[in-house]
């Protein structure tokens, strides 16, 4: 692990030197630039606190032509009490005409618009994700496949659209996540592949409001040769976006929400104890937010201020071995913006059978 | 699942013929006539703050652009016009 940081950092660095030289009335096609964010967290909750969760995450962005583009993101993450290294997406963009993409790749699905956009760290006002949105959540995550996409204005209104090819999620059958997936495998477990998209409308000409509904579906997700092998998964969700200036309270108020749901194919598990067991695996997460931010305001200090308030909440499968109870949360956030895509979060998340949770986060987007 | 996929790629394929027929799409005048401060201020903030004119340099804009149009889902004819205006802010 050591000597791959190690790696890591002389490229990000041999990068950004490359990057920052590149002037402004260079001449060559090929052009670079690396970009990222930062993030710390501090968490303190019933008897203990702790700064934790370091994560550094750089961008590559090259563009190769007017045609071509490639585009890729490494983590390196300190959740879990080492520095894990994780490459969450390499995805190479062919530029057919104004209105289609065709890309290949490791990629961010838009499944839903939480995951790879609202929840970005200098996006999501929250330090946390809602429940059922991060790890041990539910719906695609990372991809490596095929896709198209692209956006097409008619009239006032504007479709976007993705759809993709890829390997899908893989079915996990241990005793303690059966019926759960691994969304970001690097790597294929059987040959079936998995078809998924999102279609979005914008029904105002100035783009303040997004309706999104997303799919996956994938006929095979177990390991081939086991009994699990033909266990499908269809997924699905909703997202709505809708931000408005207020001039009257000078003021920009955001509502985001979203609902991811997904049926798996009746199997049937074995426990610790090797007995077996089934469940009706058909998780739904939900959430719904809502910020509002005095950026019209003269004054410096409270225009950089932004209130936000959160519900989330996941339905798990009752008899499952990662299930059990309803997890319902809300969230308060009070942000102060240091600049568009840096910011320091604090945050107070109450929880239903949870000790309630303070966290601090400070993100730098560079 | 193979009739999903068939589905799919044939998807595309109609989506990539007649986007590359009509290479257009027919868009009002109101929406055909909005300037580059415009597209800026609306497409940035539907996910995050708009960046400042002077954040970036010209190169990087056409970088940021690209992938923007890919992560946004933005077209190529409003994305030209909000790095030109960006671009503009830094020949001042």
């Amino acid at each position: 692990m050591k000597t791959k940081l190690l790696i890591l950092i002389c490229i990000v660095t041999v990068s950004i030197l490359h990057a920052q030289t590149n002037n402004p009335r260079s001449i060559g096609q090929n052009k670079f630039v690396v970009l990222g964010n930062a993030e710390a967290t501090y968490t303190a909750t019933k008897g203990e606190s702790a700064f934790g969760d370091v994560n550094f995450k750089p961008i590559f962005l090259w563009k190769i032509s007017d045609k071509l583009f490639a585009e890729a993101e490494i983590e390196i993450e300190t959740g879990d009490g080492e520095a894990d290294l994780g490459l969450e997406y390499a995805n190479m963009c062919y530029m057919v005409n104004p209105y289609l993409i065709l890309h290949a790749g490791r990629f961010l699905p838009k499944f839903g618009a939480y995951r790879g956009r609202m929840g970005e760290a200098f996006i999501n006002r929250f330090a946390a994700n809602p429940t059922g949105f991060g790890d041990g959540g539910i719906g695609a995550m990372n991809e490596t496949g095929v896709g198209a996409e692209g956006g097409l204005p008619f009239g006032d209104i504007k479709i976007n659209y993705d759809l993709y090819i890829s390997n899908g999620p893989q079915l996990l059958t241990d005793p303690d996540n059966a019926g759960q997936f691994e969304y970001e495998a690097y790597t294929s477990n059987n040959k079936f592949s998995a078809v998924g998209g999102r279609i979005a409308i914008l029904p105002f000409q100035n783009s303040s409001l997004e309706i999104g509904y997303s799919f996956q579906s994938k006929s095979k997700t177990g390991e081939v040769s086991t009994p699990y092998e033909n266990v499908g998964v269809k997924m699905q969700a909703l997202d709505i976006n809708y931000f408005h200036n207020i001039s009257g309270i000078k003021s920009t108020i955001r509502f985001i929400g979203e609902l991811k749901h997904q049926k798996v194919d009746k199997a049937t598990y074995k426990n610790a104890a090797d007995e077996d067991f089934t469940f009706t695996d058909a998780p739904t997460s939900y959430y719904a937010c809502a910020t509002i931010r005095p950026s019209l305001a003269d004054n410096k200090f409270l225009k950089n201020l932004e209130l936000a308030g959160r519900y989330s909440f996941f339905n798990r499968p009752n008899d499952a071995p990662w299930g059990g109870s309803n997890v319902t949360q809300v969230e308060m956030a009070l942000d102060y913006w240091l600049k568009w895509n840096c910011l320091a979060k604090f945050c107070y998340l109450k929880q239903k059978d949870n000790p309630s949770v303070f966290n601090a986060q400070f993100v730098f987007g560079f | 699942m193979k009739k999903s996929i068939l589905i799919s790629v044939l998807t595309i394929i109609v989506i990539t013929v007649s986007s590359l027929l009509f290479n257009g799409c027919s868009v009002s005048k109101k929406v055909a006539d909005k300037l580059g401060t415009q597209l800026w201020a609306e497409n940035c903030a539907r996910c995050h703050n708009a960046p400042a004119p002077g954040e970036f340099n010209n190169d990087n804009w056409e970088i940021v652009g690209m992938h923007m149009q890919v992560r946004a889902n933005l077209t190529k004819t409003d994305v030209d016009k909000i790095i030109d205006f960006l671009k503009s802010a830094n020949a001042q």
